[in-house]
Formats: structure tokens, C-alpha cells, sequence
């Protein structure tokens, strides 16, 4: 079964009376273990189509079924349960909370749960442990290197166990080491289960997913498949 | 860590923010607590002056009249079942449940007799209570001081050319004129005053008294409450407000209350614009926040509640602060603000928590529409921040 079917899903804005279709007729799926990179032009749909399977942008039409739920059906409440439970977001720009430390941070979406101190720390702990920043705990975020940003970042993004998780350029602002260092967890994830969805620039990246799509104009034009034994084995870190 | 632990922290590491709204809640708290405060303070000062400037109760013996009509010819009317006050009712006026409101009681014997050949009015009072209560008496010479010494009024004087320091002869007792009574458009001008006791001896009426002048404090009790307990504790008395003193007074009391009432509510509209404006600005610069909360599954009512906490935290501190400087700022402006300034400063203990409840509701009004706003902010808006 499908974990993520993308039915016939448009988003048309209206800027100044002249109605423009940021993703125009897509249908994807996506299964458990994927590595999928969508790839484009500035202005092709990539982030929409990724907001849209996020739950964060009601498509104009067409549907999007996650795990056998209908998303955009559900209440604005269910929807964010919907998000907590299954999504986690990684950005280019990291978006943390500046004002939170590296532990608050990844711990924000447990701040909903009915978890004890001791569990969420417990959780934040190996997270953080997994992304090589545990010795950092108590620095906020402007104490921090863009890597070291957007390892915090993904590590919010682990920390409630999410099955998909949908990456907006995460690389965008990194170095190229760095970047090979990020891609490298997102591999790890996957041999873990989960499911990437990374927005990206960058071809080189195709070479390590299992499917690569590519969009123009809110459409897909190209979508390789890789099967998972020709990946790329994960770099050094 | 909790919703509260996102709101505290958002408090303690965003300074310039918090600063800033903290420090408008404090100057509008410390403003109407200091306006209540001395307007309080004032209120009961200039009150408790006015109150003992003057009687405003009046007490006679009670009687009962009838006219008489006969042959259809009006003989006039007719008093029976006269009752006499005397200086013990003093007493039980003294030990009505409101005694502390009395100010003032200045028993009169008020008789009639020939002074010089001229019908004349004496007046025995006791002239330190008299004194007290017509602050407005101004005397050339000096107020009797003994009991063969009298006070005349100025129409005596000028009628009579009756000087300081002569010598009357009433009811064949000499009395020395220790003052004359300056003008006071008042019947007063007419009357030999003499102590109470000299003229309960000159005219052989121990222990009587014709009427009481009282002057109550009616600041922080009715009037009638004052009137209804004396009336039962001397039931041979009529017990009369001067309804007309009283309003006057009240009405001078309550404009300056209205004044600081007043005042205090553009102080009031004004924070709520602080926090309202703070607020909705912060919103607007939170919207990236805001769509990192969404993006992590919070729901509308926890985004609320992190807006609102916070808010409610700095306005509770607020409240607080803002209290103990407003009655700090009224104490030390009292003794400037006012001539009828009290030294101990009258501090109303519902003043503070109707401060820091006001501060919270005055908050909680302001922010509630940019925290709603907030909170639905629509994921795709604040996505375009991300």
C-alpha cells in the first residue's frame, strides 16, 4: 500500500486578476523508504507541491491521501495532529525559534504531548545524539553554524517519530561538505523507515535518492525511478 | 517543556520587547493606582474637613402641635407633650454605633430676658466645641474664657455701643465682655453667648439644653445612619439632617472623584492601545514563529495559549509593579497636592487586587483579538515568512 497518493492535486493563485497554477495536475505515490529529491526551476511548484503534502496548503483540487486519510477533509485540529503525527519539516533557512536553546528547539513539538520531563529529555537526548550535536544542548541558535543549525532543525523534525519527512532545500544555505553531511542522515532516516521528500537545486543529489522528480510550470516532467540497491552508499560523516 | 516554558522563555530572551510592554502597563498601572489612591485620600480629606465645617444635624426637643380652630375662628397653635433635652443626651449620642463619625457636638440653652431695657437672645454654649464647629467666627478680643466673661454679637455691639471689656448686667449678674462676634449675616449677630453652665445657673435651668448642633462625618456613612441612631438613643429628640449642607458637601467631594475617575479611564484606554498595538505588532513579526508552531502540528488553541500566557504574565508583573509604584508616587505627591493632605497616607487594600485584575482583564481585552488573529493565521501566509 501507498503511504502518501497525490490524486490530481492543482493550486491556482490570483495575482492582479490573472490566475496562475503553481502545480497543475499532479498525481504522485510515495511508498515507505523512499528517498525522493524533486527537483526544478525557481518557480516550477517545487515548495507548493511540498506545502501541499505537508497539509499546509489546501490544493485547489484533487486530494491527498496520507496512510489512508483524506488531509484536507480533516478539521484544522485533526490536520495538526495529522502534521504532528506524521510529517516532519526540515527548511532551508532552518527556521528555529531564536529565542529557544538547541534542547528547546527539538523538544517544541513534544511541548503538545503528554510525554514526562524525563521522557522527552530522554528522546531529545538520543535525537540530538543521532545528529552529532548533543554536546551543544544549552547554546541558542544564533550560537550555532548553519550545519549545526540545520542538524538541530532535523532533529526537530525526528523528534516526534515521523513517517515522512519533507525537506525544503535543507542544503540550500550550506556548505558542500555540510551538505553531504545532512544528506547523509536523510540516507540514514531512510534505512530507518522513513520516508525523505527533499526539495532541491541540486542534481548531484538525484544520485543518492530512489526516485527523482522533476517540475515545470506545476507539472511533472520527469520522474526516474532508482531502485534502492543502486544508491549511492551513505558518505562519511 | 510545556506550552508556558515557550512562553516564559519568549519573555525572558526577547528583552527589548518585553521591556517595552512591561514598561507602558507599569506607567498606565501606576497611574490610575496612583490617581485612586490620592483621589481616595484627597476625597476623605477635603470630606472630613467639610464635614466639620458646620453642623449638618440638628437636634430639638420633640413636641407635637395642634391648630385650633373654634367657632371657625383660627386660635392659633397649640404645643403639649413638650419633651426637654438635657446634658446627659450628650452622653448617648456619644455611644451611638457610629460615634466615630461625630465630630462635633455643640449643646445651646437658648433663653430670652432684658438686657439694657432691649429684648436680647442669650446663648449658653460651650465656646471650644462653638469654636470647632463656625470656623468661620472671627472675634475682636478674645473668646470668654470664665464664667463671668461673655461674647456679643456685632448687632449688639453696634446697637447698644457696647464695647470689649464693659460690663453688662443680666439678670442682675455683671458679665465682662471678653469679644465681639465680627459681622456674620447670621443670627448670631443678635446673641449674648455666656458658657452653658453660666447661663443654665443665670436662668435656673441645670442640666437643660434647648438644642444640639452635631457636625458628623459623613464620608463613609450615610447620613441617615447617624440620624436613625441618635434618634433612637435620645427618642425624646428630633433628629434633623441639614440635607442642604450635606449635598453641598458631597457634591464638592464627588466632583473631584469624578474628575480622577475620569482621568483614569483615558489612562485606561490608553494601555489598552499599548498592549493592543504591542501585541498585534509582535504577531506581525511572529508570523514566521507562528508558522514554525503550525509546522510541528500545534493547534489554533496552543498558539493561543503561548500568545496569551505571555501576555498575561507581563501584565500580572505589571499590575504588581505597577501598584507598589503608584502608591509610592501617591505618597510622596499627597503633602504636595493637597493643603488638606492627611500625613498617613489611606491605603484601600481592594486597590490592589483590583490592579492587577484590571492590568489582566485590561491585557487580556487587548490581546485577545491579535492572539486569535494569530492563532488562525492561515499556514500558507505564514509559510511564505518560512
Amino acid at each position: 500500500m501507498n503511504l502518501v497518493e497525490i490524486n490530481q492535486i492543482s493550486k491556482v493563485y490570483e495575482t492582479g486578476g490573472e490566475k496562475v497554477a503553481a502545480v497543475n495536475d499532479v498525481s504522485l505515490s510515495l511508498l515507505n523508504n523512499e528517498f525522493i529529491t524533486i527537483m526544478g526551476e525557481s518557480g516550477s511548484g517545487k515548495t507548493t507541491l511540498l506545502t501541499i503534502l505537508g497539509g499546509l496548503c489546501k490544493p485547489t483540487s484533487g486530494k491527498v491521501i496520507v496512510d489512508g486519510l483524506d488531509i484536507y477533509s480533516l478539521s484544522q485540529n485533526s490536520l495538526a495532529d495529522f502534521r504532528k503525527e506524521y510529517l516532519g519539516f526540515v527548511f532551508q533557512a532552518f527556521q528555529l525559534v531564536p529565542y529557544l536553546t538547541v534542547e528547546e528547539n527539538v523538544m517544541l513539538p513534544l511541548a503538545i504531548s503528554d510525554l514526562t520531563k524525563k521522557q522527552k529529555k530522554e528522546i531529545v537526548d538520543s535525537i540530538l545524539e543521532k545528529v552529532r550535536i548533543k554536546d551543544k544542548l544549552k547554546r541558542l541558535i544564533n550560537e550555532l553554524s548553519g550545519g549545526e543549525q540545520q542538524r538541530v532543525a532535523i532533529a526537530r523534525a525526528l523528534v516526534n517519530d515521523p513517517l515522512i519527512i519533507l525537506a525544503d532545500e535543507p542544503t540550500g544555505n550550506l556548505d558542500s561538505k555540510t551538505s553531504e553531511e545532512i544528506i547523509n542522515i536523510f540516507l540514514s532516516l531512510v534505512s530507518e523507515s522513513k520516508t525523505v521528500v527533499m526539495v532541491t537545486h541540486n542534481k548531484e543529489y538525484t544520485r543518492y535518492a530512489t526516485r527523482s522528480i522533476e517540475l515545470s510550470d506545476g507539472k511533472i516532467i520527469k520522474e526516474n525511478n532508482i531502485s534502492l540497491s543502486a544508491i549511492t552508499s551513505p558518505i562519511n560523516v | 517543556m510545556k506550552l508556558y516554558n515557550i512562553s516564559l522563555q519568549s519573555i525572558r530572551r526577547r528583552k527589548s520587547k518585553t521591556i517595552f510592554l512591561l514598561f507602558g502597563l507599569i506607567l498606565s498601572v501606576a497611574l490610575v493606582v496612583m490617581l485612586i489612591t490620592l483621589s481616595e485620600n484627597i476625597n476623605a480629606s477635603v470630606s472630613q474637613k467639610l464635614d466639620e465645617f458646620g453642623a449638618n444635624i440638628i437636634i430639638t426637643p420633640k413636641s407635637e402641635q395642634l391648630a385650633i380652630n373654634y367657632g371657625g375662628l383660627s386660635i392659633g397653635d397649640v404645643s403639649y407633650n413638650n419633651s426637654q433635652l438635657k446634658e446627659k443626651d450628650i452622653a448617648r449620642i456619644n455611644s451611638i454605633k457610629n460615634s466615630k463619625n461625630i465630630s462635633t457636638i455643640s449643646p445651646k440653652l437658648l433663653e430670652i430676658t432684658d438686657i439694657n431695657g432691649k429684648k436680647t437672645v442669650v446663648a449658653g454654649i460651650r465656646f471650644e466645641d462653638e469654636l470647632r464647629l463656625k470656623k468661620w467666627w472671627r472675634i475682636k478680643g478674645k473668646a470668654p474664657e470664665s464664667e463671668s466673661q461673655i461674647l456679643i454679637g456685632n448687632n449688639i455691639s453696634a446697637g447698644r455701643y457696647i464695647n470689649i471689656n464693659d460690663s453688662i448686667k443680666i439678670k442682675n449678674e455683671v458679665f465682662a465682655v471678653s469679644g465681639i462676634l465680627d459681622n456674620t449675616g447670621s443670627q448670631d449677630d443678635d446673641f449674648v453667648f455666656m458658657s452653658l453652665s453660666s447661663a443654665q445657673k443665670l436662668f435656673n435651668k441645670p442640666e437643660a439644653v434647648s438644642l444640639i448642633e452635631i457636625s458628623a462625618l459623613c464620608y463613609d456613612c450615610p447620613i441617615e445612619e447617624i440620624v436613625a441612631q441618635t434618634s433612637s438613643a435620645v427618642p425624646a429628640a428630633k433628629v434633623t439632617p441639614i440635607k442642604q449642607t450635606i449635598e453641598a458637601k458631597m457634591t464638592a467631594v464627588h466632583s473631584f472623584e469624578h474628575f480622577s475617575v475620569g482621568i483614569s479611564l483615558i489612562i485606561l484606554v490608553i494601555s489598552f492601545l499599548i498592549v493592543f498595538a504591542n501585541v498585534n505588532a509582535s504577531v506581525n513579526e511572529r508570523t514566521r514563529e507562528i508558522g514554525i508552531f503550525k509546522s510541528v502540528g500545534f493547534r489554533q488553541m496552543h498558539i493561543l495559549k503561548i500568545i496569551l500566557f505571555e501576555i498575561l504574565i507581563i501584565s500580572f508583573l505589571a499590575g504588581l509593579v505597577g501598584y507598589f509604584i503608584g502608591i509610592a508616587s501617591a505618597k510622596f505627591l499627597l503633602p504636595h497636592l493637597s493643603m488638606f493632605a492627611a500625613n498617613e497616607l489611606f491605603i484601600n487594600p481592594a486597590v490592589f487586587w483590583g490592579t492587577v485584575l484590571l492590568s489582566l482583564f485590561v491585557s487580556f481585552t487587548a490581546c485577545i483579538y491579535p492572539a486569535l488573529k494569530a492563532a488562525k493565521l492561515d499556514p500558507t501566509v505564514a509559510f511564505r515568512y518560512i
